[in-house]
């Protein structure tokens, strides 16, 4: 809300005060000062001045010499200006004045050898207009060494008050006249609000009917037999204009002027518009139109609350009216509307019509329901004064305001322990007396106030803790130690093992990436479309890119390859740990949290070694091989690749990953179309996990086993294999076969190509043999290995190679 | 062959092995002897059928001794020769760039809850963790926003079709906490959240929040909130740095603040960063309010406090980070800067 200064100082005296320390004070009091801005150029050290003499300048086409007087003093001035003549009243900025147009100070100068001491300024120089052809022409007769300020008026100062939600009282001057009265202790200063009145009575006049009592607990009509239309007041416009309001007219300027000055929206009808002089406050029927003031025609329903004749909606209540009733140049008598609107019902209706005024911004959030007759007053004692208006006596009102203020008990001992400080109670009251709470009661330990009305926020205790807490100054709160307490019980290990898991990753090269959990539908489907149906749209997105949440790391894994293949950057290792949002098989939204991991290019090359390209195998093996890592380090129990033909991976080099015999994610190669359409030429590998079963061991404790006693033995198994035979097959059947002195079997070689034939693949096995008890002789160990090769002979027709 | 003969050529190839200058030599000798398909050594091996039974088993000892001599001393004779030559060899060159994994790194925004959490664990918090998904009740009514709170709108709130929505604030942990624990309760609670926010430099649509939540049955006050944060504060951003409170409001808690740092990078004068205030704006904070006790089935009479602060705000602050898109690029060129 915007605040001029100027306008605060007609309630409270801040004569003696900066604008820095005002600032200052309120916002350390709980209200917000969050852009001082100065409004008109600022005119110090301008004044106006007569040029006595004018001569060409010797040395130059287009200058002149001119002495000029300032009031006191007649100074030499060079100055360029075409219109610069003698008799010429101008402005003349002294040494030492700011231009406000560039912000350069005027200093005594020297121009082609001619002393001058001072600048003649046009309109465009000193900000007043956009007129810069020659300087100012100020009217004759204006008295040289008056201020420009004087007579452009002064620069203005106004505050950007951020006006919390809970305090709408504050959405005005006076509102905020108040607060500083109660900061500075000094008393507010209320403004006039007499007006002689007719001796018609209003009551003759109209009715006024409120048939949604809860929506509308007061409602005060006043009649205007007769009203002038003209331009409102200079000082009027001035302070609309200053708050960012455009000036109208009389009629309308006050009821904005009331509203800004003290916080009660009015509303102006003329009074001819309106059938049978009767007003209704009712609910509008469903589908019932009206054209609202700012030419749009809206369609309401039976929760929105209208003002109406008996005809038809005249305005929507509290929010705007209606094109039908409103002043109108012919206009001569006006029903001025002050009313009570519940804040509910305004934001549900202004929500719904998508409408945002100045009246439904204070009334959703609460205006002072006392405070219509006094507004209604005010609008008719200025109205009175600047549009020559009679005003019919009295009021004409539908009024269910509950009369009894409403009570509120605060302990003094708990505002002590609330806000840390010994606050004796005498000061507690005192605080709240300031602001306006009446107490009731008191005894020793606690006391009761009444909630001053414009206080639509307070309605127990901890709101008047904090009056007295943020009164008080938060800045003498003491300074004491942090205590720690210890919660018996609390458990947050399973957050602690997501950043051992980050870590790791870190340590085995990857490098943390971060998306948006929403997407668009696009980015999701250039990897998947099987899932479409299952995924969780946003049915209100900031905007289509990012209006489907993601069902998968993957799709925006390969975005962010994608992008930094694009920006230098081919070979990368990545990984996110993230939450996918889903559809579950009972239709259910859910989510899930998911690790992600990704390498692309030469990611478990040596930096020396990157000129042949990577092939998918080498690709997939080094992120199995981190995964592996990962997995030794978190102790990820049973972990598990089960080839199989997944949507988005390159056929042949896709896996399901099962947890504990249990599936929790998948691994592959991307598919090399969906690479090509994103510009990546090297393999990507990417594996995507369920977060919980990969962390399930991460803090379990170690039980300790003892160091080998005696050695172990090793012999080798070289075995030509067919097509298919996984590795995977050949140690199933080798830890079948084995004895339990086998402790451990190695894959140390493997080849494919031309001297074996098309298909087969030679393997080399390093099998470890070991007893607790004893040495193993060459007799036993060589008997469990022949055993273990018969066992591969008989099973999978392999051929042995003997050495 | 005979025991003599054997002796014979180990003397010989010894004495031979002893002589040679080069690894050239060594290596012809080595063949000679120990090669393994025409080496001497292999040929008596072969050999060894034709000697009388009862002479074998000492031929077959000397053999092996033979064997196991000519191989030592091939093996001194190639390190001596190496030797010899090292002094004409270039020394290794140590400018070669080295060959093992370079860690990543921590994106900056884990950094910065893994530190707000780490300084909160040392004042006794827990890390707690709740959903994205989230009901009305836990994210607005139980948290005490009004039922007509502009917060609720569905301009500035992700409200799924089923009638949940995606949370707007950490703070539905603090609720999803109280409603299965009995106080105390000291969490910490950073997560994602969500608000229409139109995505620019300072603002994102999906952002993260790190909340904390003290409640107790004995008096917790303002004066302990301001401390704590004045212990975080000076932890996370430097020792010099001071914690202000300016009075505020937010639906949950009442009195309700917004909590400033001086600034850690010019300690006060005013610089780029504080926008020449010499503080920033950090966490808001405040008592937690009565209404929530309420709405949770707690005491009403309880204590505590709650505060909060955006993730990816101090991470910019921290690091002088400009646009707050910068954090969700992933381009690996700002990425591997926070190491």
């Amino acid at each position: 809300m915007r605040l001029p200064i100027s306008w605060l100082a007609e309630y409270i005296d801040i004569s003696d005060m900066s604008v820095e320390d005002l600032a200052n004070k309120i916002t350390f009091a709980g209200i917000e000062i969050e852009g001082i801005e100065q409004v008109g150029p600022s005119l110090d050290g301008i004044v106006a001045a007569e040029i006595r003499e004018c001569m060409p300048h010797p040395d130059s086409d287009h200058l002149h010499i001119a002495k000029v007087f300032d009031g006191q003093n007649e100074l030499q001035i060079v100055c360029g200006a075409p219109n610069c003549r003698n008799g010429m009243i101008s402005a003349l900025a002294r040494i030492g004045a700011v231009i406000p147009n560039g912000g350069f100070k005027i200093k005594k100068g020297k121009l082609r050898g001619v002393e001058s001491f001072g600048m003649l300024c046009s309109a465009r120089e000193l900000s007043l207009s956009d007129d810069g052809s020659g300087i100012m022409e100020l009217p004759e007769g204006t008295k040289p060494g008056t201020p420009l300020a004087n007579l452009f008026g002064s620069c203005e100062t106004v505050f950007e008050v951020e006006v919390t939600w809970n305090r709408p009282d504050c959405l005005s001057i006076i509102g905020v006249a108040r607060e500083f009265a109660a900061i500075l202790g000094r008393p507010l200063k209320m403004p006039a609000i007499d007006f002689p009145e007719t001796e018609v009575p209003a009551s003759s006049l109209c009715s006024v009917q409120v048939k949604n009592k809860s929506a509308c607990p007061d409602y005060t009509a006043r009649v205007l037999p007769h009203v002038e239309r003209r331009p409102s007041p200079d000082w009027m416009r001035k302070r609309l204009e200053l708050c960012g309001q455009r000036s109208i007219d009389i009629v309308v300027d006050v009821s904005n002027y009331v509203m800004l000055e003290c916080g009660q929206p009015l509303h102006t009808f003329d009074y001819e518009c309106v059938a049978g002089h009767g007003i209704i406050v009712r609910n509008a029927g469903d589908g019932e139109k009206i054209r609202t003031l700012d030419g749009c025609e809206r369609t309401l329903d039976s929760t929105m609350l209208v003002i109406a004749d008996k005809e038809t909606p005249l305005a929507v209540a509290g929010v705007m009216g209606g094109e039908g009733s409103e002043i109108r140049p012919g206009t001569t008598s006006v029903l001025l509307e002050s009313a009570s609107f519940c804040a509910p019902s305004i934001k549900s209706t202004a929500t719904r019509l998508g409408m945002h005024t100045e009246a439904s911004h204070r009334y959703e959030r609460g205006v002072d329901p006392f405070l219509t007759d006094w507004a209604s007053r005010r609008a008719c004692h200025l109205l009175a004064a600047y549009a020559n208006a009679t005003v019919a006596s009295g009021s004409v009102s539908d009024d269910s305001r509950s009369p009894d203020p409403l009570k509120v008990k605060l302990r003094f001992k708990r505002a002590c322990d609330v806000i840390g400080m010994a606050i004796p109670p005498e000061k507690q009251i005192s605080i709240l007396e300031s602001l306006s709470f009446r107490k009731v009661d008191e005894t020793e330990d606690c006391a009761v106030f009444t909630v001053p009305s414009f206080r639509v926020d307070v309605d127990c205790e901890a709101d008047l803790i904090e009056e007295i807490a943020r009164m008080s100054g938060l800045d003498s709160l003491p300074e004491i130690v942090p205590s720690s307490t210890i919660v018996a019980g609390a458990n947050d290990s399973s957050v602690r093992s997501v950043s051992v898991c980050r870590n790791t990753l870190v340590q085995l090269g990857f490098t943390e990436a971060m998306n948006y959990s929403f997407t668009s539908p696009s980015v999701l489907d250039a990897f998947s479309t099987s899932n479409r149906s299952m995924r969780m749209p946003l049915p209100n997105p900031v905007s289509a890119e990012y209006s489907v949440m993601r069902d998968s790391l993957i799709p925006q894994m390969i975005s962010t390859m994608a992008y930094n293949h694009a920006h230098e950057t081919s070979t990368a290792s990545m990984f996110e740990i993230g939450r996918v949002f889903f559809k579950n098989q009972s239709g259910v939204y859910e989510e899930e949290d998911r690790i992600c991991i990704a390498l692309m290019g030469f990611a478990g090359r040596s930096m020396i070694d990157r000129t042949r390209p990577v092939s998918c195998r080498e690709s997939i093996l080094w992120l199995k091989g981190a995964l592996e890592s990962l997995a030794w380090k978190l102790r990820t129990p049973q972990l598990r690749f089960v080839s199989k033909d997944i949507e988005g991976f390159e056929k042949g080099f896709s896996a399901e990953v099962f947890i504990a015999g249990r599936p929790a994610g998948v691994i592959g190669i991307i598919d090399s179309a969906v690479r090509k359409k994103c510009r990546i030429q090297s393999p990507l590998s990417v594996v995507e996990l369920k977060r919980a079963p990969l962390l399930s061991n991460v803090f379990k404790t170690v039980t300790a086993k003892d160091v080998p006693a005696y050695p172990s033995t090793s012999r080798d198994i070289a075995l030509i294999s067919e097509a298919g035979v996984s590795n995977e097959a050949i140690l199933q059947i080798i830890k079948k076969a084995a004895p339990r002195e086998l402790v451990g079997v190695k894959l140390f070689d493997i080849f494919t190509g031309a001297p074996l034939g098309e298909g087969k693949t030679s393997v080399a096995y390093s099998l470890e043999y070991r007893s607790s008890e004893r040495t193993l002789n060459d007799d036993e160990v060589n008997a469990f290995h022949e055993k273990i090769k018969d066992a591969l002979k008989s099973k999978l027709h392999v051929e042995i190679r003997e050495s | 062959m005979t025991l003599a003969d054997i002796k014979k050529t180990q003397e010989e190839a010894l004495s031979q092995i002893a002589s040679a200058s080069t690894q050239a030599e060594v290596e012809q000798l080595r063949i000679k002897y120990i090669g393994a398909k025409n080496g001497l050594v292999q040929a008596m091996m072969k050999n060894l059928k034709d000697i009388p039974a009862a002479e074998k088993p000492e031929a077959g000892k000397a053999l092996n001794a033979l064997r196991a001599a000519v191989t030592e001393a091939i093996e001194t004779a190639k390190s001596k020769t190496g030797e010899s030559n090292s002094a004409s060899r270039s020394p290794f060159d140590f400018s070669l760039p080295g060959n093992w994994t370079v860690p990543g790194t921590v994106h900056p925004i884990s950094q910065v809850i893994e530190e707000v959490s780490r300084i909160f664990s040392s004042l006794g918090f827990t890390v707690a963790d709740g959903p994205d998904i989230e009901t009305e009740f836990n994210n607005f009514d139980a948290l005490n926003t009004a039922k007509h709170h502009p917060s609720r709108d569905e301009r500035d709130t992700f409200w799924l079709d089923d009638g949940r929505l995606l949370r707007t604030q950490t703070s539905t942990v603090q609720i999803r906490e109280m409603l299965s624990h009995k106080p105390p309760v000291r969490i910490i609670n950073p997560g994602r959240c969500y608000r229409r926010d139109t995505i620019d430099a300072t603002h994102g649509a999906n952002f993260h929040q790190i909340e904390g939540l003290y409640v107790d049955t004995k008096p917790v006050s303002l004066a302990d909130l301001k401390s704590t944060l004045a212990y975080f504060a000076r932890e996370m951003m430097g020792p010099s740095v001071k914690v202000r409170f300016r009075p505020h409001f937010f639906p949950f808690t009442e009195p309700s603040v917004e909590a400033d740092f001086s600034c850690h990078l010019c300690h006060g004068k005013g610089c780029r960063v504080c926008k020449q205030s010499g503080w920033i704006e950090i966490l808001g904070a405040g008592i937690v309010d009565t209404r929530v006790y309420k709405n949770v089935g707690y005491d009403e009479d309880c204590y505590g406090y709650a505060f909060g602060m955006g993730v990816e705000r101090i991470a910019m602050i921290k690091h002088g980070i400009t646009d707050l898109r910068l954090l969700y690029a992933n381009d690996l060129r700002f990425l591997q800067q926070f190491v």
